[in-house]
């Protein structure tokens, strides 16, 4: 069963189109992150979804239907986009029962997800003396208040302590893990890398990137350092291998390449290895390349 | 919409905001009365026109009214409730049906408690200086339900300003300038326009008998009218427009 389709979505601000024919499907049951530099047009991309703003062309169905045409939606799907959406005079707990009274469900229920996310002790003091933490964790109760099959984060990780971080994540992993589907948005993949089953990639408002996280990592060759007395050589050495390299100094960041190949390439140019490491297979620095790239 | 009027007067009853207009209101009501009571002589309160005029500070129902409205809705948007209230209830035009009437209501509240504190307060004052009310039964009934009717409309007027501004500050400047500044003047200028304004069309209603003013009955219509446009406007935007 699909989760979320999305179909040549496309958003036009006057002359910036901020987002450009994005068509992706989820899965139920998947973990997604959607990510892409701030601006890359996350969020109008979610408030599409969501139908707080129309699509300049292009159509979006949450769980088989466009999001307003479901009957009691919050019921089915929960989302949070801004960490911040409270009246800093209302307490928390009053914020959850008028979004009770909107969907016909007791108080009791308000109740329930202050203590799913730990704010129950809190949950009669006014917003205004939250922590951000907090905030982020009362959005997330407001989107959990009609027991949601379907969860839409954006930037849940915003503010978050270390602490925080790892709370959501085992939060997201609990949740998913009843065979229910989560779709969050972080502009850093390291947030949520521990986290998700499969990222989108999105830049300049165009989908880069629709895989699984292994795929992913696997599909972008790393970066390696590697140090020498005799840089110049060296750097002639891999270009001969058709090997890309930049220097500084001593150093040389080899892209695209491992730590045995360009080892193997030093031993033949016979230049002194002072060090050899395996850089670029952080998760972080496939996502800077793939998001730095112009838009094409 | 039954579950979204629930919401509504949940938002308005669970902040502080709604309750410090409304102490304000009473306040203003009071020191009003009390002035115009204690303080004016004897004969200038003695007409059916001067007691009515002690009975009703319209105005000051009336703008309470009007600015909570105007605050159920743009304090939406102000801080962002908005965007939960239309992810649980996406079908726009129901919250905004909700909110007018919630609006309604408000206005009915401000207008009952304003009412009875003048009406309450200016009578005692009266049978304290001993001077005889003048106004009759049916008199009564035109400035109660009239001003009930008036006050209860003013609370939609300002939902539905609020819908069209949305900026919170930026509709309330707008109600006050309006009431005081553009009605004011268009009255006291060209009062054969100005008593079409909101403000004097309430104060019609009220049964007031201030030279140029409508009819109450025709005063009524011409506040409905104003309502019903600024609602309609209203819902057409928030259809509309994005929510970012």
């Amino acid at each position: 069963m699909t989760a979320v389709v999305a179909e040549s979505l496309t958003k036009r601000f006057g002359d910036v189109l901020a987002v450009d024919n994005l068509s992706f499907t989820l899965e139920a049951g998947t973990i997604t992150g959607f990510l892409g530099p701030n601006g890359a047009g996350k969020t109008t991309t979610l408030r599409m979804l969501l139908g707080l703003s129309a699509p300049t062309s292009g159509r979006s169905l949450v769980l088989g239907k466009p999001y307003a045409a479901l009957n009691r939606p919050a019921l089915s799907v929960g989302a949070v986009l801004e960490a911040t959406d409270f009246h800093p005079g209302r307490s928390g707990r009053d914020h959850l029962r008028m979004l009770c009274r909107a969907v016909d469900l007791p108080d009791s229920r308000a109740d329930e997800v202050l203590q799913t996310v730990e704010l129950h002790t809190a949950g009669r003091r006014r917003v205004k003396g939250y922590s951000l933490g907090m905030r982020q964790r009362l959005g997330l109760a407001g989107a959990l208040l009609g027991d949601p099959e379907l969860l839409i984060l954006d930037e849940p990780a915003n503010g978050l302590d270390p602490e925080g971080v790892r709370w959501l994540r085992d939060f997201l992993r609990a949740f998913a893990s009843t065979g229910r589907t989560v779709l969050v948005s972080s502009h850093a993949l390291a947030e949520v890398a521990q986290t998700v089953d499969q990222v989108l990639i999105i830049t300049h408002g165009s989908l880069v990137v629709e895989s699984s996280l292994q795929e992913l990592t696997s599909r972008v060759g790393g970066t390696v350092r590697i140090r020498t007395s005799k840089p110049d050589e060296l750097k002639e050495a891999l270009n001969r291998a058709h090997l890309d390299a930049t220097s500084d100094q001593q150093t040389l960041l080899v892209h695209g390449a491992n730590t045995d190949r360009v080892g193997e390439v030093a031993f033949a140019a016979g230049v002194p290895v002072l060090e050899l490491v395996a850089e670029g297979s952080s998760l972080e620095e496939i996502f800077l390349e793939l998001t730095s790239e112009p838009s094409s | 919409m039954i579950a979204q009027l629930k919401a509504e007067l949940l938002k308005v009853r669970s902040t502080r905001t709604t309750v410090g207009l409304f102490a304000g209101m009473i306040g203003l009501t009071l020191l009003i009365v009390l002035l115009t009571g204690l303080l004016t002589h004897p004969d200038s309160l003695a007409s059916k026109h001067d007691q009515r005029g002690l009975f009703a500070p319209g105005a000051v129902a009336l703008i309470f009214s009007g600015i909570a409205g105007v605050l159920l809705i743009t304090s939406e948007y102000r801080y962002g409730t908005i965007r939960p209230t239309f992810l649980f209830t996406p079908r726009r035009a129901k919250v905004l049906s909700a909110k007018l009437t919630a609006g309604l209501l408000t206005g009915l509240v401000f207008g009952a408690v304003s009412l009875g504190v003048a009406i309450g307060i200016g009578s005692l004052i009266l049978s304290a200086r001993g001077i005889p009310s003048t106004l009759s039964g049916h008199d009564f009934a035109v400035l109660v339900f009239g001003g009930l009717a008036g006050t209860a409309l003013r609370g939609a007027f300002g939902v539905g300003l609020g819908a069209i501004l949305r900026n919170q500050v930026g509709a309330v400047i707008a109600l006050l300038a309006w009431d005081f500044v553009v009605n004011s003047l268009l009255f006291g200028l060209a009062p054969s326009v100005g008593r079409f304004m909101p403000t004097a069309a309430a104060d019609a209603l009220m049964g007031l008998k201030t030279a140029h003013l409508l009819s109450p009955a025709t005063g009524g219509a011409v506040l409905l009218a104003w309502t019903a446009a600024l609602a309609l406007i209203g819902l057409m935007l928030t259809l509309r427009r994005d929510v970012t």
